[in-house]
């Protein structure tokens, strides 16, 4: 691993797209936590239907 | 050969999503082969707890090996020898020798360590946070991805699901084998394969910071794959009257319920890991070491302090978890959740943002050693909760009996300034 010095070298191009997955990855958690969230309100009212 | 290091991260992290994929997928199908081979709770039980039975002591050889013979042979072999035993128990009669297959088949969860060890043979310093939490994070989501998507494709023809997973998992293996790469540079190659020997072992195993990294990687990945299989039975029991009060019907809908609550738990503690991995770049590169006790000199002391941080907020969200419990809100257990399932990220993404750049030499004895002995506590916590007289407290105990004084540890071990590695039982000096 090289001993580079991380607070002044660049990132380099890939990071950019790294970083848009990990926010993407993060949304969809996001979204999974808020259906989860709204089950607790609202019990019966959501896409998976009703039981 | 040509390649590039984004390549490599691709294959190493398609290569572990499938093999995440293939550890789950029996769990997937486990109501379809209770009802086809008529199996009471308790032999599910069985079925579901073989899944982590490998898990320990595999990880530990599949690091080693991928120091010893490189990543692309091991991951490939993993690959290969799963996705065959998955094709041999699509056409199996006998429960007995399915369940044994699946046990072989369960093997495919070791991989973890491989790819942690060829990512860390790839990237810099600077990037190893992110690239470690992409590769994990997004390969963890096949678990999930297993759970929600196997069912509704096969439906109960868990056979022929078991063949296709085999059968693409050896097509994975040819890829791998074929585009993978196990260094960056045949110099990296070199010295770590040289290190790869028993006294390298020994040594990484009796660091004071390599037991304090396992045991942490036992409070966030341990605990998670713990939470996995002990979250929809606790909400089943625990908050059985608010569910039903949410018009949930029968045991079917308790268990949709129930598992939709437990879900928050495994999607945030895997998707969020990558942005665990660029917190811990992110510490690294702005200088923040704002903890007390724990180094600040050395040249990744802001990652020790993110690992800290993430440590203590577990700890914090597990008597969380208690104190919603106790006060009956569904809708605040839901919400710690939540945070439990973030904070748990942070544990997971940020130990293995540390473990390449502690141990540079041995990456994958390492990884074996963190990521493998610590998957036991998959097995510790559940029977810590299940013993407890009020359902709720048992995230209290393990809190303030396990995790306090893990967390004390963590910093008395990340307090060196110079070289924490060198600090161990038995061996006194780097190897």
């Amino acid at each position: 691993m090289n001993p580079v010095n991380i607070r002044v070298v660049p990132h380099e191009p890939w990071y950019r797209y790294g970083v848009a997955c990990l926010v993407l990855e993060m949304a969809i958690a996001i979204a999974v936590s808020a259906y989860s969230l709204y089950m607790t309100f609202n019990g019966l009212g959501g896409f998976l239907g009703k039981h | 050969m040509g390649t590039h290091k984004v390549e490599q991260l691709v294959i190493a992290t398609v290569g572990f999503f499938w093999c995440f994929l293939m550890w789950f997928s029996t769990a997937a199908f486990s109501p379809s082969i209770a009802a086809n081979y008529h199996l009471t709770i308790k032999d599910l039980g069985l079925l579901a707890s073989s899944a982590i039975w490998m898990a320990p002591v595999g990880r530990i050889i599949a690091g080693w090996c991928s120091d010893r013979f490189g990543a692309p042979r091991t991951f490939a072999a993993i690959l290969a020898g799963c996705g065959l035993m998955s094709i041999a128990s699509a056409y199996t009669t006998s429960y007995e020798l399915l369940f044994a297959e699946r046990v072989i088949v369960a093997i495919a969860g070791v991989s973890f360590v491989v790819g942690i060890q060829h990512v860390a043979q790839w990237f810099d310093s600077h990037e190893i946070g992110t690239a470690e939490g992409l590769y994990a994070g997004t390969g963890n989501v096949g678990a999930g991805v297993g759970a929600l998507l196997l069912p509704r494709i096969f439906g109960t023809n868990y056979q022929t699901a078991f063949l296709w997973l085999g059968v693409i998992a050896l097509v994975v293996a040819a890829w791998y084998l074929l585009r993978g790469a196990a260094a960056k540079t045949s110099e990296r190659r070199n010295a770590v394969r040289r290190r790869s020997d028993a006294h390298g072992t020994i040594f990484v195993w009796t660091r004071f910071i390599a037991i304090a990294l396992m045991l942490a990687y036992a409070m966030s990945f341990g605990l998670e794959i713990a939470m996995n299989a002990w979250l929809p039975g606790y909400f089943t029991r625990g908050f059985h009257d608010e569910i039903l009060a949410l018009g949930f019907t029968g045991v079917a809908g308790v268990q949709i319920a129930a598992g939709s609550f437990a879900a928050v738990e495994s999607f945030n503690a895997s998707l969020f890991r990558p942005f665990s991995g660029f917190m811990s770049d992110l510490f690294q590169r702005r200088g923040w070491t704002p903890l007390p006790f724990i180094a600040k000199e050395l040249p990744y002391a802001p990652r020790l302090h993110w690992l800290g941080i993430a440590l203590i907020l577990i700890t914090l969200a597990m008597i969380g978890l208690t104190l919603a419990g106790l006060y009956g809100s569904l809708h605040w257990s839901v919400t710690v959740l939540v945070a439990f399932g973030i904070f748990l990220s942070f544990g997971t993404g940020g130990t293995f943002a540390l473990v390449p750049l502690l141990f540079p030499d041995r990456p994958g004895i390492a990884a074996g050693f963190i990521g493998g002995v610590s998957t036991a506590g998959g097995i510790v916590y559940p029977l810590i909760f299940a013993d407890s007289a009020n359902i709720h407290m048992g995230y209290l105990f393990v809190a303030v009996y396990l995790f306090v004084p893990i967390v004390l540890f963590y910093f008395w071990a990340a307090r060196y300034e110079r070289h924490p590695e060198e600090h161990g039982l038995f061996i006194a000096q780097r190897a």
